[in-house]
């Protein structure tokens, strides 16, 4: 196959999911058009199976225990210290 | 077997499929029949009677006269096109990509003047779709192209940065105006929505997202969500198009938000576009993503699951540093890997709200104090109550333990004030500072660090 084709042909297949190769004419960065024109809900990232649970808290309790209680009261000795 | 582009034209018309009729004007041969454009080009002469006899006599395909000159206009250009394509395949002396863009450009005229003349009818719109997706590409082709020897000599005096610049995307500008007007004969369509060019308005419109993004014109997108938006009453709800034409057209609304710095409402666009994607479209499930958790960041305070993330490992590596020290309230951390990936933040326009997790990582910080500070004794058998009044010196001490101080520097209660006093007007907080008393007097009832439970 000569050069155009080729690189026309491999412009087109990235748009494929299950093609990984680089694409030539579309941009690294680019929103990829679909290779189908609409789907089912079924096929839509909303049914996916492992949606549950997709955004968490952005604190942490678990280790807001003694070690910081005990690293707190050792840097507040210093805040005092250096107050003085 | 893939069919000629003849044959394609024929069943496109013959089954009323637009689909089929834009496959025969899709410039890119497949691969079971690589030579297909050569075939195509080779097999006529660019006469118009020659074409037309081949498009229609010879397939027994009838359709109204004056529909048959649209598609002998917009196939004359094609058969152009079609040739410059094989004379740039062949490396033929003075073959371009600026050649096949103007030959491109003139049969997407030749199909805007079909719709225009209203000799065209709505279920073609495929073809409109396919003519303007290469358009931009051969533009952008175009512009990539060294400029031919000619063009440097007429510019010679003229080599400064403006021009260099307006010359590097030439082809595009004028594409974007080609395909403004695709836009505009789909959003001005009267006919009855069943048989309106309007189905084509969204995807006219990512067209020109698309190109406006390159362009570095982002602010033009919001001229064509104008006059969406006008013409609104009289267009299907969004539900009502396919979903390769909403989810793109969420996703750079959602964008446009963004770089707004509208979180709420880019974050709404963008869920739209995440639910509705196709499961399996993983390149743009990634860059939906990377907007997203910049924005969920921002708005609800929230980070993206390890389940999330999992199967994008270029976003875990982005986002996940940056996400355990906003957990942690690790400020040092945070500002580390801020910096370890500034370069990208930057090039994908989320530098400004990811910052924002800073006072987040704060927030969690200072949390911690309140937490370690447990509780005042209960009176009278009630529930305890967490000791609401915290010397500054403790949010002292934890910026300490936050920016990893040694043991020799010192902390300028002035500016742990200045912190906490930010904190308050931001509303992570709720209380406020006794100066004479350098106490902090938190909200009782839970809400000292409004919507984290304390």
């Amino acid at each position: 196959m000569s050069n155009t084709t080729q690189s026309t042909n491999q412009a087109e297949a990235s748009q494929q999911p299950q093609q990984q190769k680089p694409p030539v004419l579309e941009e690294d960065d680019e929103f990829e058009d679909f290779p189908v024109e609409d789907w089912p809900q079924e096929e839509a990232e909303q049914a996916n199976g492992n949606n549950g649970h997709l955004w968490e808290e952005s604190w942490d309790d678990d280790d807001a225990g003694e070690d910081f209680s005990k690293q707190l009261k050792e840097e507040l000795k210093k805040v005092e210290a250096s107050k003085q | 077997m893939a069919a000629s582009i003849y044959e394609d034209f024929k069943q496109g018309h013959s089954l009323g499929s637009g689909d089929r009729l834009a496959a025969s004007l899709t410039p890119i041969a497949p691969a079971e029949y690589p030579d297909r454009l050569r075939a195509f080009y080779h097999s006529g002469s660019g006469d118009v009677p020659d074409l037309h006899r081949t498009l229609f006599r010879n397939h027994k395909l009838k359709l109204p006269k004056q529909e048959q000159a649209a598609w002998v206009d917009i196939y004359t250009a094609y058969w152009k096109a079609a040739g410059e394509l094989v004379k740039l395949d062949d490396g033929t002396e003075g073959a371009s990509w600026s050649k096949v863009f103007d030959a491109w450009k003139a049969t997407a005229n030749a199909l805007i003047r079909g719709y225009s003349t209203s000799s065209l009818q709505a279920w073609t719109l495929p073809c409109l779709y396919v003519i303007g997706k290469y358009l931009r590409l051969f533009a952008m082709r175009a512009d990539a192209e060294q400029p031919s020897q000619e063009s440097i000599g007429f510019n010679d005096d003229l080599q400064d940065d403006v021009v260099a610049d307006f010359e590097k995307s030439a082809k595009l500008e004028e594409a974007a105006r080609i395909m403004n007007r695709m836009f505009t004969l789909c959003l001005s369509d009267r006919a009855p929505i069943e048989d309106s060019r309007k189905w084509g308005i969204y995807s006219t419109t990512n067209l020109l997202f698309k190109t406006y993004f390159k362009l570095n014109s982002v602010g033009l997108s919001k001229n064509l969500l104008r006059a969406l938006n006008a013409s609104s009453a009289d267009t299907p709800e969004l539900e009502a198009f396919p979903k390769s034409h909403i989810v793109p057209f969420e996703y750079y609304v959602g964008v446009i938000h963004f770089l707004d710095e509208k979180y709420a409402e880019a974050e709404q666009h963008l869920t739209y576009a995440w639910k509705m994607c196709h499961r399996d479209a993983f390149k743009n499930k990634e860059l939906i993503l990377t907007y997203l958790v910049p924005c969920h960041i921002v708005t609800t305070h929230t980070l993206p699951s390890k389940g999330l993330l999992a199967p994008f490992p270029r976003l875990e590596k982005l986002f996940r540093p940056l996400c355990d020290c906003i957990r942690k309230g690790d400020l040092v951390g945070f500002d580390a890997a801020m910096s370890a990936g500034e370069e990208e933040f930057v090039k994908r326009r989320i530098y400004l709200p990811l910052e924002r997790g800073r006072d987040i990582a704060l927030r969690n910080l200072f949390r911690r104090v309140f937490i370690a500070g447990g509780f005042d004794e209960s009176k009278n058998g009630q529930p305890p109550i967490r000791r609401t009044r915290v010397p500054v010196a403790e949010f002292g001490a934890a910026m300490r333990i936050g920016t990893h101080a040694d043991t020799k520097s010192r902390i300028d209660m002035d500016e742990i004030e200045c912190l906490l006093s930010n904190l308050i007007y931001k509303g992570l907080m709720k209380g406020y500072i006794s100066r004479e008393r350098s106490m902090v007097v938190l909200s009782k009832g839970g809400t000292a660090f409004p919507g984290t439970g304390v």
